[in-house]
């Protein structure tokens, strides 16, 4: 049983979860860029690009609002009073692109261009690659990939940046494929020799032996 | 009567597989391989069987990992791609592999079919062909649900549903038996854990096992009677099995080893989707857009898109029965004829396969 001290303190944090809730599913999920990168790559995107949970804030599951706990909403207070841009950001519904978009940009300017989406992609860091697959953050974000995934990107951009990070391991393979394929045509034409010997001694042998 | 039919069988099976080939001389030493304009087709049977060693060897090494759990089949997949040293190539060689195979076989079908490759004494080694076309697409659908993120059950429950809707085109008893045949496939009302456990099992045991039994089968026929001529009038020139088509067999693989090691090293698989796709499967959330099959269903999933589902089942239906019994059916018909109507299955299965979404997009719009 819960002492009244402590029902107390919980009070006020149940109205102040409820009204953050509240207050997410109008200011905390932002559709308009989900809908803006959706249309200017082709591809589904999903919350997830910046959120915990792929179905947005609102909720009760893990990431979602409904499920934080005192010290998780007591960090995303935190992280909604980051207005400005300032230090880094860790907030229980975003994961780490979300977090970083709040530090590197404020929520005062994320909210304003909810109306111009467009604006987003070109006020990141060029460079910034969250992931590090090699691609660009605001590429990712203008092809609709995952920016938290290394494994999810533009396929084309992925194989140059690969076969660059790979080149060696591939040169090496490549080599170690053609002197394998070399020594296999040796051994089966040695093969195929002792073969042939064997069933010219056979046929020889019987025409010896006669009718 | 009884006794005539029974020598006949015997007969049949006997021409089909003529034991008195069956030494180390007739089907290695001797054994000459056709050489024309089309004998590129001759090595993409071999090629169908390296990605499918290569299927064997990937499939393997994930099984020390993969938990075919609800609770944790994403998890373990996510753990072999993130942490396990050379998970992410090996599942990515695994998805790539299976991608290959399953297009190599599709080609090996077709000049199969333009080569006239099924006639006498041949008609097994085409019937198990077929049979092996039909299992690996058979591999394609239980493997897809192993990872269980959103495409997987969703994608699995399309096609799952797909069975039951025959039964409104059966009659009386009948029409139950496609509901039966989903509720055992399926093992609970919805796709769940029964289903995983059921899926995980076939794939990785009872489509083994009968592959290679029929794969068995499929190599002592084609080298008891050796490759088709698969081209009109005499062959002029030939080389020996052993060694040279078997270096130049070799080689080729060694090439789709190269090919297919550099691009499971460099391109994910799953960039080729959306993200959201990916997301582990949540029963009670939302499912995101653009749930399709993998691109080897095409060819049934727009006509089934696009069309009344009766008429794609009958085409479907009737389809499968002309590819089994082709070598009796086009037993007259010549090399062009054949070639032609291969050329023509090519042409929809590429265009479908390609522009299916333009196509249906043209027809419905929208998506």
């Amino acid at each position: 049983m819960p002492s009244w001290s402590r029902c107390v303190y919980r009070v006020p944090l149940l109205a102040a979860s409820v009204s953050l809730a509240s207050y997410a599913s109008v200011a905390g999920a932002y559709p308009d860029f989900q809908r803006h990168i959706q249309a200017e790559s082709g591809r589904v995107v999903s919350c997830a690009m910046c959120h915990v949970h792929p179905d947005g804030p609102d909720g009760v599951k893990h990431g979602q609002i409904g499920s934080l706990g005192d010290a998780e909403l007591q960090a995303l207070n935190h992280s909604r009073a980051m207005l400005e841009p300032g230090p880094a950001v860790d907030s229980p519904i975003l994961n780490d692109f979300g977090d970083y978009l709040v530090s590197s940009l404020g929520r005062k300017r994320l909210m304003a261009w909810k109306s111009n989406p467009a604006k987003l992609i070109s006020a990141l860091n060029r460079v910034h690659d969250q992931d590090g697959d090699g691609i660009p953050d605001t590429r990712e974000l203008r092809d609709g990939t995952d920016p938290t995934d290394p494994r999810h990107g533009d396929p084309w951009l992925l194989f140059l940046v690969n076969i660059r990070r790979y080149w060696f391991h591939l040169a090496m393979l490549s080599a170690a494929t053609l002197l394998g394929l070399h020594s296999l045509n040796r051994l089966f034409r040695w093969f195929a020799f002792e073969a042939q010997r064997a069933v010219n001694a056979k046929g020889k042998a019987r025409r010896a032996e006669g009718p | 009567m009884a006794r005539g039919t029974v020598a006949k069988c015997l007969e049949f099976i006997a021409e089909r597989f003529p034991i008195e080939k069956a030494d180390f001389h007739s089907m290695v030493t001797k054994k000459t391989v056709p050489v024309h304009g089309m004998s590129w087709a001759y090595y993409v049977g071999g090629l169908t069987l390296f990605f499918f060693l290569v299927q064997v060897a990937t499939g393997l090494l994930l099984l020390f990992y993969y938990q075919p759990t609800v609770s944790d089949a994403y998890a373990s997949v996510e753990y072999i791609t993130r942490q396990v040293p050379g998970g992410a190539l090996v599942r990515n060689m695994h998805a790539w592999s299976s991608s290959c195979m399953i297009l190599c076989l599709l080609v090996h079908f077709v000049t199969t079919m333009g080569m006239k490759a099924f006639g006498r004494p041949r008609e097994l080694t085409w019937i198990s062909g077929v049979l092996l076309l039909l299992i690996t697409f058979g591999f394609g659908f239980t493997g897809y649900l192993l990872p269980w993120h959103q495409i997987a059950v969703n994608a699995t429950k399309v096609g799952l549903q797909s069975i039951e809707l025959v039964g409104a085109y059966l009659p009386g008893e009948l029409s139950r038996l496609p509901t039966i045949i989903r509720e055992t496939i399926q093992g609970e009302p919805s796709v769940g854990q029964s289903t995983l456990s059921r899926f995980y099992a076939i794939h990785v045991i009872v489509l083994p096992l009968t592959v290679f039994a029929v794969l068995g089968l499929h190599l002592l026929s084609v080298q008891l009677h050796g490759m088709s001529p698969g081209v009109n009038g005499q062959v002029r020139r030939s080389e020996k099995f052993l060694p040279f088509f078997i270096i130049k067999d070799l080689g080729v693989w060694g090439i789709a080893f190269l090919v297919l090691f550099t691009v499971a090293l460099c391109v994910p698989f799953e960039s080729f989707f959306s993200f959201a796709l990916f997301a582990p499967y949540d029963a009670l959330g939302s499912t995101p857009e653009g749930i399709k099959p993998e691109w080897y269903f095409f060819f049934v999933y727009y006509p089934l898109e696009l069309l009344p589902f009766w008429a794609v089942a009958a085409a479907q239906t009737a389809g499968i029965g002309l590819v089994f019994a082709a070598p009796w059916i086009f037993r007259e018909s010549s090399r062009k004829t054949m070639t032609a109507l291969a050329s023509a299955v090519a042409c929809y299965l590429v265009a479908i396969t390609l522009f299916g979404s333009v196509i249906y997009t043209f027809f419905k719009g929208g998506r």
